[in-house]
């Protein structure tokens, strides 16, 4: 079978061009606002995702991490007393007003304090064991990379948090925060920087369990019980999940991500279509030829169909290379992006979707490959 | 298709048309193109149709070839009533005996001349190398050994004809139409292609039924239908052209 299609798309290619370039950046405008968004709103539950807390136990109707209300102390001789649980841990979340050594204003800060012992939970995956121990030391802090220029601070230099001393003793990195700056302290610095006299125990208890893969099971066994006042329980799975989507929908971001993906998919695939109706309509009589020899237009159908496919397949394949050395380059400038399988899948099937619409529309004009209109 | 041929007797034309009419209507007007007209078109023959624009000569080319509805009447090719197929079984009757050259060499830019030709042949079912062996020898029976290789855009005018009529002989159609296929040609090459459409009507029996208004063809066809006004005129056979054509192709 000789390729038409693909000769012709080679031997005419800058005709196709335009399609290709389409595809392409439709392609990978969807791949980063993806990327970006799964990176934005995934730091949204870094505090869960980063650390190794199985169940998470906190003030009931909860809606994300950063909406934490205390719960009373004593629920944690509760949750100890579950049979699969192996530990707990507190956590306290304490919205902060930041005051720098440089004149930055006021900055909001999120203040997390966690158990500084090597083998605490909070943050196990996110924070380097040497900055954790450090943390013991009273009123240490650390801060984020990407937050020290907005901060306008430096290790060993001091600042206030909610008219306390602070001081910084290490950066961290990948702890960047939305809508605020992420400060990592312990427990006992941040019980002094709570400021609210209604405080009395901690935001969240965190748990590890026997069984990692029960975490859900065991939340709602602990979720019954309401002896020691209000309190809930997550598995982190669930309230990472909470956290993302609170976000993604309190923002206005999860429909603007869909909005942004129709958008750009109708104007790829306008682009695409005209460009591949322009190269059906100079090849017309051509097809009409054909079709006047026999070939039925089911095999001309074909062509057109595969001439859409390679369109996608090219524009995917710039996309891809772009999008890879896009995405580098926004890790290295701290960036949060992250693009999983999931995302990259939806980002292949919305291009390849584009060309097979494209496609079908191009093929309506053959209809005008009527070889009748070849005699006159 | 030569059990096609085997089966066909010898003395019944090829094509048949049986009081066929076909009017065209745009807006409230309505034009006659052809008005019960009978034909018969013998086999292994050059029939020519010349006629001044407008006289129906194209139409009732459509019409004998398949690609256009009658109005009334009927056309029989092959001895199959084209009006009784669905246009699935038209293309397939297409595919299987008919070839076209037409006016426009319809080549597609991006294929070499022994691509263009295998094209139709790889949709008859033909394995690789048997659509490859009948592009060759369908080429270089239009002269064109040489020339395979290269693309329409290196091609002459005359040699992209030549490789259109290569396209149609190389499906070894018992059927070859042509509309007028020397009117974007000059002298020498308009001579070389109406041979040629003459040789392939002597020496494959194919029924070649060309339409021009080119009066240089007259000579060289059997047989010159006159059309005016969607009516045949006259009708006769040129045999000294045979003879003619014969000496000057071999």
């Amino acid at each position: 079978m000789v390729a038409l299609a693909r000769k012709t798309l080679i031997y005419e290619w800058r005709r196709f061009l335009p399609a290709i370039l389409a595809v392409g950046f439709a392609g990978l405008l969807q791949l980063l606002q993806l990327a970006l968004v799964l990176g934005i709103f995934g730091s949204t539950s870094l505090y869960i995702t980063g650390s190794s807390g199985d169940v998470w136990v906190g003030y009931p109707g909860t809606q994300s991490v950063g909406s934490g209300r205390t719960i009373d102390p004593n629920v944690e001789a509760r949750i100890l007393m579950d049979p699969a649980v192996l530990r707990v841990e507190p956590y306290i979340w304490v919205d902060g007003d930041w005051r720098g050594a440089k004149e930055t204003g006021g900055v909001s800060v999120f203040v997390s304090g966690i158990d500084p012992s090597a083998d605490g939970l909070m943050f196990s995956k996110a924070l380097a064991p040497a900055l954790r121990t450090r943390l013991a030391e009273p009123d240490a802090i650390v801060v984020d990379r990407s937050a020290v220029e907005q901060l306008g601070i430096s290790i060993g230099q001091t600042a206030t948090i909610n008219g306390h001393s602070v001081h910084v003793v290490g950066i961290s990195s990948g702890l960047r925060a939305l809508g605020g700056v992420n400060v990592l302290c312990s427990l006992d610095t941040a019980r002094r920087l709570d400021t609210d006299v209604e405080d009395s125990g901690p935001t969240y208890l965190v748990a590890k369990i026997r069984h990692p893969n029960q975490a859900n099971v065991v939340a709602q066994r602990l979720r019954g019980d309401q002896s020691f006042g209000p309190y809930t329980a997550w598995s982190a799975r669930e309230f990472a999940r909470l956290s993302v989507l609170y976000w993604l929908f309190d923002t206005g971001a999860g429909a603007g991500v869909l909005f942004l993906a129709g958008i750009v998919f109708l104007v790829g695939a306008v682009i695409t279509s005209q460009t591949l109706i322009a190269a059906v309509n100079g090849s017309v009589r051509e097809y009409a030829t054909l079709n006047a020899l026999g070939v039925g237009v089911a095999a001309l159908r074909r062509v057109v169909l595969e001439q859409a496919f390679w369109v996608g397949a090219l524009g995917l394949l710039g996309a891809s290379v772009l999008g890879v050395a896009l995405l580098m380059l926004a890790r290295s400038q701290d960036v949060p992006v992250v693009l999983n399988v999931p995302a990259a899948l939806a980002c292949i099937i919305l291009v390849m979707g584009l060309a097979a619409v494209s496609g079908l529309a191009a093929m309506r004009s053959l209809r005008r490959a009527d070889p009748a209109t070849l005699l006159r | 298709m030569s059990t096609a041929i085997a089966t066909k007797p010898s003395h019944s034309p090829a094509l048949r048309a049986e009081g066929v009419c076909k009017a065209f209507v745009s807006g409230k007007q309505r034009t006659q193109v052809l008005d019960r007209l009978d034909l018969s078109i013998e086999p292994a023959e050059l029939t020519l149709i010349s006629g001044p624009s407008g006289c129906g000569k194209s139409t009732l080319l459509a019409v004998l070839s398949g690609l256009q509805k009658v109005d009334a009447g009927r056309v029989l090719a092959l001895g199959s009533e084209l009006g009784q197929l669905d246009p699935r079984a038209l293309e397939r009757f297409r595919l299987q005996h008919t070839g076209f050259v037409f006016q426009g060499f319809n080549l597609f830019p991006a294929l070499s001349a022994l691509e263009q030709v295998e094209l139709p042949l790889s949709h008859m079912g033909l394995s690789r190398e048997e659509a490859r062996r009948r592009a060759r020898e369908s080429l270089e029976e239009v002269g064109l050994a040489h020339r395979m290789r290269l693309r329409p855009a290196e091609l002459s005018g005359g040699e992209k004809q030549r490789v259109a009529i290569a396209r149609a002989l190389a499906k070894q159609p018992e059927l070859l139409f042509a509309d007028e296929p020397t009117s974007a040609l000059d002298a020498a090459n308009g001579q070389i292609i109406i041979d040629i459409l003459h040789r392939i009507a002597t020496t494959h029996g194919t029924t070649v039924l060309c339409v021009s208004h080119d009066p240089r063809l007259v000579v060289h066809a059997d047989r010159v239908l006159a059309m005016e006004d969607g009516r045949i005129l006259s009708d006769r056979r040129n045999h000294a052209s045979v003879a003619d054509s014969h000496g000057t192709s071999s």
